[in-house]
């Protein structure tokens, strides 16, 4: 009687260990379309004009190119700081 | 294939038919011993012993395997559901980022253009005041120039 409670036992922890669950993650998101073009490069004057209005133009076009790839880069950490707290969360 | 097809049987058996076999088992096992004292019928019970105790087996391991395979049903489930909070979260943190974007954007691109509109209203009076030297054109051109190269 003994021997066939021990076998029971033994049987069943190994009915235990032979189910392994599956395993479950959340799949990293896609990143906004916005954040994924390049930066362009700075514009250039044209070499032929002697004008500062032409001058001054390319150099306001061009800070706002800084800030448009400053804010890209600022959106980026944003996006990455708050989608990794997400995803760390689920673990 | 074959795995899929065993785990789908079994997945859709109830939990309780295992202790019923293992159960059915004992009291058939108990009964062959009895029987085993009659001699007419001495000869079966040795056949119905084996078979019972191999029951018995069977009905344990299944419930074992059966009594996690719902504890991890249910952690499954738990997890099913922690994932859908935060991919709707993920999904709300992109769209809230999206409309920073296109904010900012627009912001950038006004104030550009408000500049420009500036530069329009004393071109005249600045271009007819200062002529830019080719060579001041190259050095602010040579200065925008990517260092590392064009832009991929």
């Amino acid at each position: 009687m003994k021997k066939l409670l021990v076998v029971s036992l033994i049987v069943f922890l190994s009915g235990c260990s032979s189910v392994t669950g599956p395993k479950m993650s959340m799949t990293w998101p896609d990143t906004p379309p916005d954040l994924k073009t390049a930066c362009p490069d700075l514009g250039q004057v044209d070499t032929n004009t002697t004008k500062l209005s032409d001058a001054l133009n390319v150099i306001t076009a061009n800070y706002s190119q800084y800030y448009l790839c400053k804010d890209k880069v600022d959106n980026w950490l944003d996006w990455y700081n708050a989608q990794q707290k997400i995803f760390n969360s689920v673990k | 294939m074959f795995n899929w097809l065993i785990e789908q049987a079994l997945g859709h058996l109830p939990v309780w038919l295992w202790p019923a076999v293992a159960g059915a088992g004992t009291a058939v096992y108990f009964l062959a011993h009895l029987l085993s004292n009659f001699p007419n019928v001495k000869p079966y019970a040795i056949f119905i012993k084996p078979a019972a105790f191999l029951t018995i087996i069977l009905g344990v391991f299944m419930y074992g395997g059966a009594g996690v395979t719902e504890i991890l049903q249910a952690q499954i489930k738990e997890q099913e559901a922690k994932i859908a909070v935060a991919q709707q979260a993920s999904s709300d943190a992109n769209t809230n980022i999206q409309t920073k974007i296109v904010t900012k954007t627009k912001v950038i691109h006004d104030t550009q253009v408000v500049y420009q509109e500036k530069i329009k209203e004393v071109e005249k009076k600045i271009d007819a005041d200062c002529k830019i030297d080719p060579e001041a054109i190259s050095i602010l051109n040579g200065a925008a120039k990517n260092p590392l190269g064009a832009t991929k």
